[in-house]
């Protein structure tokens, strides 16, 4: 994609998460676990109207995969 | 034990005397048990805030020193925006109100909820009262990071909420985050000129208070005779102020984070020592109680013994 057309599909700071993701998986093992934390989002987002919350989605599905134990606070 | 033992002792001894004795002593003993229930589910509940307090304690530290390297993206955003500052954000504001998931606390949650909804009342303690950006229209679009503040504010404020996050804070909160969240807010479509950021500012370990950032958008920045002294071309100023979008909410994220530690901290460390103090006074009672039915019992075995 050349560098004046990524602009009209995605906001700079979706590209720069893009790039950072790059980075992140070609680094070397073990800084690359340190980095992947760094990297980490579980967001969830939900759209509303009228005082009445939508469905509740995933910003990036494959992060949830891997299920942690969740502590009660 | 020595009670109940007696207790047999005197039923087997005196039959006439119990059937006027055994009410009182029945009411004491029925005290008695709802004593050591009491007790038991006091110590159970010191022994969780005292857990709790510990865990938010360890946490406290690595949320600071997340909140001082996140602090510095805020502290670089404010830089560029330094010459922009005397043309405060008039216009539509869009409130994104930061707060977490989770309770138990303190006022965390209702601290960001009050001043937003005083923000928006145009009240003279808003917080954003003391800049020049002083009218708030009363349908202004509010985005909130956080499941409780958004169960608060759905109730008070209902009709303004546009788009709401979740998932945020169980750790510190990174960059991604910040990003994912910027990046939802500038694709939802809602129409604002400046993004104005409600979060918990942290004060001290023991105090933290509602504060307001304001981040102006793209459109105003381009339309600010200060920003033009730059001379940037419209691509990156849509960047710019995309990623600044993204620092400041970063910013704000790691420092609501560790106010909410610290709160957390406080508040389980009020309730272990309001339950130890508990403790305390039930124990009290309940030793009272108990040798004032022995001492029943003795009467009763003393005036029983006389009687024969």
């Amino acid at each position: 994609m050349s560098s004046t057309q990524w602009r009209n599909v995605f906001t700079f700071n979706k590209y720069s998460q893009i790039t950072a993701q790059a980075v992140r998986s070609s680094l070397k093992e073990t800084q690359r676990l340190a980095a992947e934390k760094r990297g980490f989002t579980a967001l969830r987002y939900q759209k509303w109207e009228n005082g009445k919350g939508g469905e509740q989605v995933i910003l990036v599905p494959e992060a949830e995969s891997g299920s942690k134990k969740m502590a009660a606070v | 034990m020595f009670a109940r033992q007696t207790q047999t002792a005197v039923r087997a001894a005196a039959r006439p005397s119990t059937i006027l004795a055994t009410p009182p002593q029945a009411r004491n003993m029925a005290t008695l048990r709802e004593l050591e229930l009491r007790l038991k589910s006091v110590r159970n509940i010191e022994k969780i805030t005292k857990s709790m307090k510990m865990i938010a304690s360890t946490k406290l530290a690595k949320a600071q020193r997340a909140m001082q390297a996140g602090k510095q993206y805020g502290a670089a955003n404010a830089e560029v925006f330094e010459t922009v500052k005397e043309e405060a954000a008039s216009g539509r504001k869009l409130f994104v109100v930061v707060s977490s998931d989770k309770g138990l606390c303190g006022g965390i949650h209702s601290s960001v909820t009050k001043a937003t909804r005083r923000a928006l009342a145009n009240d003279k303690e808003s917080p954003l009262a003391d800049s020049a950006n002083a009218t708030v229209e009363s349908d202004s679009p509010i985005m909130v990071v956080g499941d409780k503040s958004k169960a608060q504010l759905s109730r008070a404020l209902g009709g303004n909420l546009v788009m709401t996050f979740n998932q945020i804070g169980r750790d510190v909160p990174t960059f991604a985050d910040a990003a994912g969240v910027a990046d939802l807010i500038t694709k939802s479509g809602a129409e604002y000129d400046s993004v104005v950021l409600i979060y918990n500012k942290f004060v001290s370990a023991l105090s933290y208070e509602p504060s307001a950032m304001v981040v102006k958008g793209e459109k105003s920045l381009k339309d600010s005779d200060a920003f033009k002294k730059y001379e940037m071309e419209d691509d990156f100023t849509k960047d710019l102020a995309e990623f600044s979008l993204a620092n400041a909410v970063f910013s704000a994220l790691v420092e609501g984070h560790a106010c909410e530690i610290s709160a957390r901290r406080n508040a389980m460390d009020n309730a272990s020592k309001n339950a130890s103090d508990m403790i305390g006074s039930l124990t009290m009672q309940y030793n009272r109680g108990r040798q004032a039915a022995i001492t029943n019992e003795l009467v009763d075995i003393i005036t029983g013994a006389s009687a024969l």
